[in-house]
């Protein structure tokens, strides 16, 4: 399966959510914008490319649906732990970066472990390590680092493991 | 009936609305009160994301499926993905520049591992 066809699907899709029309006129639009925009430049989006799309993609959709719903979760939990520190008379806290180890190792699942991280309570992740083993994550509450990585990995690391790998 | 239910709708979506502007207002306070870039960060990518889906859910709630409930819909998907990757690059762009962590900082294991 060629990267053009999967990339064809796609661009349709996000043309009518832009627009806001989610018709056929709109999808068949979207192709065509997608066309022009896209083929020219089919050398840098790599499109003759041949990528293998794991065949469980579709089985891995529950696990998605509890990874967004993990996710939101703890966006809210993260916004009441800013909100407390941010009301508070004085600001006391003990900030620091971590060097965090994870074993997720293709693109996708280490970019949703680090967009997950940034929207956790009290992580931001900063850098990668070169052979993209460790992750740099400056925490708000550095007093415990272990338990800061023992939470990352447990809590979060499992879910997008199972969500994305 | 109708009436009714436009009635709940309406109080949903203020009720939404004021928790986003809520969460908004208190990143603005955050970015004036903590102390340095990386702290200031915390209160924008993480607050600015659930405040901006408060605002959104209000408009989707208001507007249903139109034009407009669509994309709210999608701006709410992309400020999801892309609110997380701002924060990481300012965050590591202010390091690369040599920016200081504040003096309560504890720790920083990150010090002299950065690629040149």
């Amino acid at each position: 399966m060629k990267r053009r066809l999967i990339t064809y699907m796609a661009l349709p899709v996000v043309w009518c959510l832009v627009s806001g029309y989610v018709t056929i006129g709109s999808l068949f639009l979207g192709l065509i914008f997608g066309m022009i925009v896209v083929e020219p430049f089919s050398k840098l989006y790599r499109l003759d490319e041949v990528v293998h799309p794991t065949g469980d993609w579709l089985a891995k959709i529950p696990k998605k649906i509890k990874y967004f719903y993990v996710l939101i979760k703890e966006i809210i939990k993260a916004n009441i732990v800013v909100a407390k520190i941010v009301l508070s008379p004085t600001i006391n806290i003990k900030p620091g970066i971590i060097a965090v180890p994870i074993r997720t190792k293709t693109n996708i699942g280490i970019t949703g472990i680090a967009n997950t991280i940034t929207l956790t309570p009290g992580t931001l992740t900063v850098d990668i390590s070169d052979d993209k083993s460790i992750l740099y994550v400056h925490s708000i509450d550095a007093t415990d680092p272990q338990g800061v990585r023992d939470s990352i990995r447990d809590d979060l690391e499992k879910y997008v493991l199972e969500a994305f790998e | 009936m109708a009436g009714e239910l436009a009635l709940v709708a309406d109080i949903l979506s203020i009720i939404s609305l004021l928790i986003g502007i809520f969460f908004l207002s208190l990143g603005m306070i955050g970015l004036l009160r903590l102390p340095d870039v990386y702290n200031r960060l915390h209160a924008t990518t993480k607050v600015g994301t659930l405040g901006a889906f408060g605002v959104l859910t209000s408009i989707i709630i208001q507007e249903g499926i139109t034009p407009m409930g669509v994309k709210a819909f999608t701006v709410a998907l992309f400020i999801l993905l892309t609110n997380p990757i701002s924060g990481h690059m300012i965050a590591r762009a202010a390091y690369r520049m040599g920016v200081k962590c504040c003096e309560v900082t504890c720790m920083d294991e990150y010090a002299g591992k950065r690629r040149k």
